[in-house]
C-alpha cells in the first residue's frame, strides 16, 4: 500500500509541474515563400509594361504585345509575407542556377522564347530571368510562367519533358495585336 | 498471480473442447516440470483432494488419473522439495493439465501454464497471436508487415520502408499500439508515419481486432497490436540468438541479437541491438529512387520477477532514417498529373546507398517502470510509469540552402501512468480495476520556417476502467468492461487571418482568439472531450469441436490533432490539408463474431464483423485553392456516418502427414452512410494460400504462399481537374487520384535447413523469396502507387543463430 500512495504523489507531483499552459509560440515567417511574381516587359522604343502577379490579389492584368517585336522581359520573384522586409528571391534563383530553370508556355497565341545576352547562365543554358520575346502572330491566350526546380531534361520543349517541380506556376492572359 | 487461463482457441491448434458428461469415465494427465530449467520433477504426488485418485509422476514426470466423474476438484500436487501447490479444477472432458514446480522460493504461489505459440487469451473477442521469431522467418521487415499474415489485417504504406497497420478497414489513431503494457505514443495520425518500435525486442505480438483491450484505452475501434515480452525463467542462465539477413532488393540487411541473463532469485537483464541498411530498392524494371533506409535500435530490459512481486526497468531507443521516392516528390498538381499518367516514376538514377531528401526521421525514447504485487487472496496490484518521447523530421527538396532543414519537426513528449488492481474474485465472477493518467506535450519547431502543420499543443486524459468475466465452467464465459475517459486538449496555434475569418471561425470560435500577428492569428483552442466505451462479449464452446464467440464494443475517440488542427501542403498527393476545429468525436458501435472450429486434420475460423461508426472523422478535397505552384485541391476533415462491415476466414488441412494447405480470405466493405459512397483506402479482397511441405526426421521444410489482391472497385471520386497546356492549347482535364490499380498475384517462397542443433546451440539458414516471378504490380494501400510500381523479386538469406 506504501507503493500506492508513493504512486499516487507522484502522479500528483508530475500534473502539478507541468498543469500551466504552454508559452506562446513564435510566429513564423515563411522561408522561401514567393508571393509576388513581377515580369518587367520592355520593348526597344522604350515603350514598357510591368506584371505584378500577387498571391493575396491574384490580379488577372493582361501582357500586351505587338506581333514581330522584340520585348526585353525580365522576371523576379518576392517574398512579402513581412512587408516591412521584402525578399528578392531572385537572388537565391541566380545564386542557384544550376538548379532552377524559368520557363514559359503559351497557350493560343505563338511567342518565341530566347535567353537575353544579360541572362543568367548556367554554361550555356541560360536559366531566363532576362529573355527576349517574339510573338508571331496576333490574338490571345494565356501564358504559363514557371519556375522548375531540379529539371531532369534541359534540352525539352515541352514542360512535361523538363522534369523537375513547380516552385512557380501561375497564370497570365496575354494579349498580341499586329 | 492466478492466471485463470484455458487452452487456446485458434484454428491452429488443437485447443479447448469441453463437453458435459454424465459417465465417470473422465481422465487427467499432464507433466509436471522444474520451473527452473525445465526438467521434469519425478515422484511428485498429484491429489484429487476429498476422493481417493492420485497419482504419481514418472521419470517424465508425466501424470494420469482416470475414472474421475465430471465436477468440481482441489487438485493438490506435493513434492519433496517442493512447496505443496493447489488448483482449482473444473472438469467437464478429458484434460491435459501440465504444472510447473518450483524449488527455491518459498513465496511461490503460481502456476504457469505453458505458452502456445498463437494463443488466443481472452475469449470473446478473436484474438491472434505470433512469436516475433515466426515474423522474422516469413521475411517482415517492420512489425506491421508482418501482420499481412493474418487476415483481417492489412498494410498502408508509403513505399517500402514505411507501413502502417490497417485492421478492418481502419488505421492511425484508431489502431491502437501497445508496447510492454504502455500505449505507443507517436505521431500516429498521418498516413506516412509508420510506428516507430523494433519488434526485435519482443517476443510475442498479439492482434486483437476488437477494442478489447479497455485496459489500454477505448478510442480504439479499429483493433489493438500488442506487443509483449516473455515471462522469464527463474533459473540461472545465459541465453541469446542473433539472425543475420541478406536481400538482394535493396542490397541491404538487418542484423539483431539479442542477449538474456536471468537468476534463480528473479532478476533479470536483457538486451537487444538491431540495425538496418538498405540502399535504393527496385521494381521489377526500374530502380526506385531514394528508397534506401538506416535503422539503429537499442533496447534494455531488467528487473525482478519473484512471481508474486517484481519490477520492471525498460529503456529503448528507436532511430530511423527513411528516404522518400525521389519521383513522389512534386511540385503541383500538375506534376502530379504527369506522374500518373506515366508508367515510370519522373526520375530513375542509378542504385545508391545514399539517402537525399524528400526524407523522413525518427526517434523514439521509451521509458518505463512497472510494479507488480500478488496478495494472499489472489489480488494483483500493478502500477507502472512510463515516458516516451519521438521526434519526428521530415525533409523536402527545398531552396537557397534549405533542403538540411527539415521542414517539419515535431517533438512530443509523454508522461503516461497506469494502476489496477485484479484478480479480485468473487465466486464465478472476476473483476479487474484500473486508472490511467496521461500528459503529453508537441512541440513543433519554428526553425523549419514553414507553417506548422500540427500546432503546439498540452493533452490531458484522464480514465477509468472496469473490466470482468464470469465463468461458469469451461464451455461458458461472459465477459462485460466499461471505461470513462476525460481527455483536454490545449492548444496554440496560429491561423492565416483569411483563413480563420473564412471558415468562420472567427464568430464560432471567438473565444480562442488571442492575438493579431500581421497576417496571422494566434489562437488558444481548449477542447474538451468525455468518452464512454464499453465492451461485452460470450464464448460458448460447442460440442467436441466447435466454438462460438460474440462480442459488442462501443467506442468513442475524440479527434486527434492532425484531424483538429492540420494546416499545410501535402507534397506527395499535391494536396492542402486543412483540419477542422467542430469535429466531435466519433461514437462506434462494433459487433464481432467467430466460429470456430478445431480438428485434427480441419481447422478453420470465420470471423465477420459489422460496425456504424457516428461521426466518423474523413478527410476530402472540397475546392480548389490558387497557390503560387497553381490551383490546389483542399482537402477537409469532415464528418459522417459510416458502415463497415466485413469477413476474415482462416483454415488448414492437413492433406497427407508431412503436407498442410493453409488458406486465408478476407473482405472489408465501408461505406459513407450520409453522402452514400464508398469509403477511401479500404482493403480490397484479398487471400493467401499456402502449401507447407514438412518431412519426417530431416532438417529442412519447404513452403510456398499465393498471395491474391482484388481490384478495390468501391472507391470515392476524389479526382480534381487541371489545366495543361499542351502543343500550344489549354486542355481542361482531371487529376485521376482515385482509380484503384488493377488486381494481382504474387507467389513467396520459403525453405529452411537446420544445421546445427544441440541443448546449447542452434543454428539455421532460411531462405526466402518474395515476389518469385517478379510481377509487376501496384498496391491500392502503397500511396506510391502513382509513380512507381511495387517491389520486384527479392531473395533474402536468414541466418539464425540461438544460443
Amino acid at each position: 500500500m506504501k507503493n500506492l500512495l508513493m504512486f499516487k504523489m507522484i502522479i500528483l507531483g508530475i500534473i502539478m509541474s507541468y498543469s500551466c499552459s504552454k508559452d506562446d509560440p513564435d510566429a513564423i515567417n515563411q522561408q522561401e515563400y514567393i508571393s509576388n511574381v513581377v515580369l518587367e516587359i520592355q520593348a526597344a522604343d522604350g515603350s514598357n509594361q510591368t506584371i505584378d502577379w500577387d498571391i493575396s490579389e491574384q490580379n488577372s492584368q493582361s501582357i500586351n504585345l505587338n506581333a514581330n517585336v522584340d520585348y526585353n522581359v525580365d522576371i523576379s520573384f518576392l517574398n512579402n509575407s513581412d512587408p516591412t522586409d521584402i525578399e528578392n528571391v531572385t537572388l537565391e534563383i541566380i545564386e542557384e542556377a544550376d538548379e532552377h530553370q524559368v520557363f514559359y508556355e503559351f497557350a493560343e497565341v505563338s511567342v518565341n522564347v530566347i535567353s537575353a545576352s544579360d541572362d543568367t547562365k548556367d554554361g550555356n543554358r541560360g536559366i531566363l530571368i532576362k529573355s527576349i520575346w517574339n510573338a508571331s502572330s496576333s490574338g490571345s491566350g494565356i501564358v504559363r510562367v514557371y519556375l522548375i526546380h531540379q529539371p531532369s531534361n534541359l534540352n525539352a520543349t515541352t514542360r512535361e519533358g523538363i522534369g523537375g517541380f513547380n516552385d512557380v506556376a501561375i497564370d497570365i492572359p496575354i494579349t498580341i495585336t499586329d | 498471480m492466478k492466471i485463470s487461463l484455458f487452452r487456446i482457441i485458434l484454428p491452429f491448434l488443437s485447443g479447448f473442447n469441453l463437453i458435459y458428461c454424465q459417465t465417470c469415465d473422465l481422465q487427467i494427465e499432464g507433466r509436471i516440470i522444474d520451473l527452473h530449467d525445465g526438467s521434469p520433477i519425478i515422484g511428485a504426488l498429484i491429489k484429487i483432494e476429498g476422493t481417493n485418485f492420485f497419482s504419481q509422476t514418472n521419470f517424465e514426470g508425466n501424470y494420469q488419473i482416470k475414472g474421475l466423474c465430471p465436477g468440481n476438484y482441489q487438485i493438490s500436487i506435493e513434492h519433496p522439495q517442493c512447496r505443496t501447490l493447489k488448483k482449482k479444477l473444473n472438469l467437464q472432458k478429458d484434460q491435459v493439465n501440465n504444472y510447473d514446480l518450483e524449488h527455491h522460493i518459498n513465496e511461490l504461489e503460481e502456476i504457469i501454464l505453458s505458452d502456445k505459440k498463437i494463443a488466443q487469451l481472452r475469449k470473446s473477442v478473436q484474438e491472434t497471436s505470433l512469436d516475433i521469431s515466426e515474423i522474422n522467418s516469413y521475411g517482415s521487415n517492420t512489425l506491421v508487415e508482418a501482420l499481412n499474415y493474418i487476415p483481417g489485417a492489412s498494410v498502408l504504406k508509403t513505399g517500402n520502408g514505411i507501413a502502417k497497420p490497417i485492421i478492418h478497414g481502419m488505421l492511425g489513431s484508431r489502431v491502437g499500439i501497445v508496447t510492454d503494457n504502455f500505449r505507443q505514443h507517436d505521431q500516429e495520425w498521418g498516413s506516412d508515419h509508420a510506428p516507430n518500435i523494433d519488434f526485435n525486442s519482443f517476443e510475442s505480438i498479439q492482434l486483437i481486432k476488437g477494442a478489447a483491450a479497455l485496459r489500454y484505452g477505448g478510442d480504439i475501434p479499429g483493433g489493438l497490436i500488442i506487443l509483449s515480452s516473455n515471462r522469464k525463467k527463474l533459473k540461472d542462465s545465459l541465453y541469446g540468438g542473433s539472425s543475420f539477413i541478406l536481400e538482394s532488393n535493396g542490397r541491404g540487411g538487418k542484423i539483431t541479437s539479442n542477449i538474456e541473463k536471468t537468476y534463480s532469485n528473479g532478476f533479470f537483464i536483457t538486451g537487444n541491438l538491431t540495425t538496418k541498411r538498405f540502399g535504393d530498392f527496385h521494381a521489377p524494371n526500374y530502380v526506385l529512387s531514394n528508397t534506401g533506409l538506416k535503422e539503429a535500435d537499442f533496447s534494455l530490459k531488467l528487473g525482478n520477477d519473484k512471481l508474486v512481486r517484481g519490477w520492471k526497468l525498460n529503456y529503448s531507443r528507436y532511430s530511423i532514417e527513411t528516404a522518400i521516392l525521389k519521383g513522389a516528390h512534386i511540385g503541383n498538381v500538375e506534376d502530379l498529373f504527369y506522374s500518373i499518367n506515366s508508367n515510370t516514376p519522373r526520375i530513375v538514377e542509378d542504385f545508391t546507398y545514399a539517402i537525399y531528401a524528400p526524407k523522413q526521421t525518427g526517434r523514439h525514447h521509451r521509458l518505463s517502470f512497472s510494479y507488480f504485487k500478488l496478495f494472499e487472496n489472489q489480488n494483483k496490484l500493478e502500477w507502472g510509469y512510463n515516458f516516451q518521447a519521438n521526434k519526428r523530421k521530415e525533409f523536402d527538396v527545398r531552396r537557397g540552402g534549405r533542403t538540411e532543414i527539415p521542414a517539419i519537426d515535431l517533438l512530443l513528449k509523454t508522461h503516461n501512468f497506469v494502476g489496477s488492481v485484479s484478480g479480485i474474485n468473487y465466486k464465478n465472477w472476476n473483476f479487474e480495476l484500473g486508472i490511467n493518467g496521461l500528459f503529453q506535450d508537441n512541440f513543433s519547431d519554428p526553425n523549419t520556417g514553414i507553417k506548422r502543420l500540427i500546432p503546439d499543443y498540452l493533452k490531458y486524459e484522464v480514465g477509468f476502467y472496469a473490466l470482468g468475466n464470469f465463468q461458469k465452467n469451461n464451455s461458458f464465459v461472459w465477459e462485460y468492461g466499461f471505461r470513462v475517459d476525460q481527455i483536454i486538449v490545449d492548444a496554440k496555434k496560429y491561423y492565416d487571418l483569411s483563413n480563420w475569418n473564412e471558415r468562420n471561425y472567427s464568430s464560432l470560435f471567438s473565444e480562442f482568439e488571442r492575438q493579431n500577428v500581421g497576417t496571422q492569428i494566434l489562437t488558444n483552442p481548449k477542447l474538451q472531450y468525455l468518452n464512454f466505451s464499453a465492451q461485452t462479449g460470450i464464448s460458448l464452446g460447442i460440442g467436441e469441436a466447435f466454438t462460438i464467440n460474440a462480442s459488442y464494443i462501443l467506442s468513442q475517440r475524440a479527434p486527434n490533432a492532425s484531424e483538429l488542427f492540420s494546416d499545410g501542403l501535402h507534397h506527395s498527393i499535391a494536396a492542402i490539408e486543412y483540419g477542422n476545429l467542430s469535429l466531435q468525436k466519433e461514437l462506434s458501435h462494433k459487433m464481432l463474431a467467430s466460429f470456430i472450429k478445431q480438428g485434427d486434420e480441419f481447422t478453420f475460423s470465420i470471423d465477420p464483423f459489422i460496425s456504424k461508426i457516428i461521426d466518423y472523422i474523413f478527410i476530402e478535397p472540397t475546392k480548389l485553392e490558387q497557390t503560387i505552384r497553381g490551383a490546389f485541391p483542399v482537402w477537409e476533415y469532415k464528418a459522417t456516418d459510416a458502415f463497415f462491415s466485413g469477413i476474415d476466414f482462416n483454415s488448414s488441412i492437413d492433406i497427407a502427414e508431412q503436407l498442410t494447405f493453409d488458406l486465408g480470405l478476407s473482405y472489408t466493405y465501408a461505406q459513407d452512410l450520409s453522402n452514400d459512397k464508398p469509403i477511401i483506402l479500404i482493403p480490397p479482397f484479398n487471400s493467401f494460400q499456402s502449401l507447407k511441405f514438412t518431412p519426417k526426421n530431416q532438417k529442412w521444410n519447404f513452403e510456398i504462399v499465393h498471395h491474391i489482391n482484388g481490384k478495390q472497385n468501391r472507391f470515392p471520386n476524389s479526382n480534381f481537374p487541371v489545366s495543361l497546356i499542351q502543343n500550344g492549347e489549354l486542355i481542361n482535364t482531371e487529376v485521376d487520384i482515385s482509380s484503384p490499380p488493377s488486381g494481382f498475384q504474387k507467389v513467396d517462397a520459403y525453405a529452411s535447413i537446420k544445421i546445427k542443433s544441440n541443448e546449447n546451440f542452434k543454428s539455421k539458414i532460411r531462405i526466402i523469396v518474395q515476389n518469385l516471378t517478379n510481377t509487376e504490380y501496384r498496391d491500392y494501400l502503397n500511396r506510391m502507387r502513382f509513380y512507381s510500381a511495387d517491389l520486384g523479386r527479392n531473395i533474402q538469406l536468414q541466418l539464425n543463430l540461438t544460443y
